[in-house]
């Protein structure tokens, strides 16, 4: 009954265990190691992307300031990455509201593009479609090697706009794609511990567009 | 998870490690959506405020990062009215998990209403921590609420409980399916305590049929000024004794 991914982890306890405190004490235990693991790739990227950060949100700051928006995209939960990043920007929880939209809000737009002319192009098509050369382009993936992530940041780069990008696992085809502006990586090979680093880098840069437009 | 001792944006893991409390409170949410998809139930994910939220639940579910962990079922309810679609769409053994903030009105109301339907509730959210009973399981994330829900705090406790559930259901002894009420065996309504239940339609002769539960059953109502169908009353043995107002059953 053990399952691939995290059986290991747990001692094998058969199918006539009734006395589940146990096992509770060993998921706690567990989440426990999770937070802390977190915590220090968290902390660690956060260190290790300052400079980064900082550059990029000067450059946003340029853009929004030349009448730019930014655009984010991704897939699955890192779709979801890329919607709050969005949402940040566009309805802040405190200080200036910027232009910011997701290449995943219209189902209508995604389903179409992907029918038509594949999944690997649903991005790069709005980009196409939607972009101009002051705007950004904001890319998540875990992998850095999704397909429709890459291609959408090309396009982006070839009409003139800023790209983010955020990966893990090394950076992936991100890092060697040349087409990224400002690159996060997220060293882990773990695709949670990843999402949860990239929000965290993804807010810190949110602060610093939010600090710097204050001191305007 | 940062919890009780709470945690802030990039501070360091051994900075403010929480207590066990809610670690323990993540297990045992755990073990409780286990039995329910074990059961067949599905999880409905609920966030008004942050919508993404919901839906990354949901494909963490199903659509499992781990190659080779099944998939289970997770559907994010969105929409302009969300009690309306899960009262229509969830059947007892369902779970709800909702997202959001302790003040946010539309999860507070789902919270409320979910048991009459037969639903498990579980509430994440960061900042100020709802009230005692707010929900079955209440998860809670330290720091600012308006930045952790941004910034991977909230993510990591949904990721974790994901990867809990997961280890839950390799221990099937421990999953004996919990009861969902059976409207032929049983009166939800006549145990010692008073039931909250929805109104469900208006009968003649001072009667309504409530939901309690996710059972519907025929109650007196000739005690209370019985609200619209989606009201909810708190009903014990066969009549209804008093209207539930919003925010304070």
């Amino acid at each position: 009954m053990t399952g691939p991914g995290t059986g290991f982890l747990y001692p094998f306890i058969d199918g006539d265990e009734r006395d589940g405190a146990g096992l509770l004490d060993d998921l706690a235990g567990s989440a426990a190691a999770k937070q802390a693991d977190s915590h220090r790739l968290r902390a660690a990227t956060l260190q290790a992307c300052s400079g980064e950060i900082g550059r990029a949100a000067d450059a946003l700051v340029r853009r929004f300031g030349a009448g730019g928006r930014l655009f984010a995209f991704g897939n699955g939960g890192s779709a979801t990455d890329a919607d709050a990043f969005v949402s940040l920007f566009a309805r802040p929880p405190r200080g200036r509201a910027l232009p910011a939209r997701s290449f995943l809000a219209d189902q209508a737009v995604v389903s179409a593009l992907g029918n038509d002319v594949g999944f690997d192009l649903v991005f790069s098509r709005q980009v196409i479609a939607y972009g101009s050369a002051q705007d950004v382009a904001a890319a998540f993936s875990t992998s850095g090697s999704s397909a429709n992530v890459l291609r959408g940041l090309a396009e982006a780069r070839r009409r003139g706009l800023l790209t983010l990008g955020w990966t893990g696992y090394g950076g992936g085809d991100m890092a060697t794609s040349g087409v990224v502006d400002h690159l996060f990586v997220v060293e882990s090979s773990s695709v949670h511990r990843i999402q949860e680093t990239q929000d965290a880098v993804a807010t810190a840069l949110w602060v610093e567009v939010q600090r710097r437009m204050a001191d305007e | 998870m940062g919890g009780r001792a709470g945690h802030r944006a990039g501070a360091g893991a051994e900075a403010a490690l929480p207590d066990a409390g809610p670690f323990r409170d993540l297990a045992t949410t755990a073990l409780a959506l286990a039995r329910r998809f074990r059961g067949g139930g599905t999880l409905w994910c609920v966030s008004p405020a942050w919508p993404w939220h919901a839906r990354h639940v949901a494909v963490e579910f199903v659509h499992p990062v781990v190659v080779g962990t099944r998939a289970l079922p997770a559907v994010s309810a969105e929409g302009p009215d969300v009690v309306a679609a899960l009262r229509v769409g969830a059947r007892p053994g369902d779970m709800v998990l909702a997202l959001g903030p302790a003040g946010d009105a539309t999860v507070a109301d789902v919270m409320r209403r979910a048991p009459t339907w037969g639903l498990r509730t579980v509430w994440i959210g960061a900042g100020p921590r709802p009230g005692p009973g707010a929900a079955d399981h209440v998860l809670w994330a330290g720091g600012d609420e308006g930045v952790t829900a941004f910034d991977g705090g909230l993510v990591l406790v949904y990721h974790v409980l994901w990867e809990l559930v997961h280890v839950c259901l390799e221990h099937p002894g421990l999953l004996v399916e919990e009861t969902v009420p059976d409207a032929a065996a049983v009166c939800v309504t006549c145990a010692d305590q008073g039931t909250v239940a929805e109104v469900v339609a208006l009968l003649s002769g001072n009667r309504a049929s409530v939901r309690a539960g996710g059972v519907l059953e025929e109650v007196d109502v000739t005690l209370v000024d019985v609200p619209a169908p989606g009201g909810l009353v708190l009903v014990h043995a066969g009549s209804a004794v008093a209207v539930v107002q919003d925010g304070a059953p």
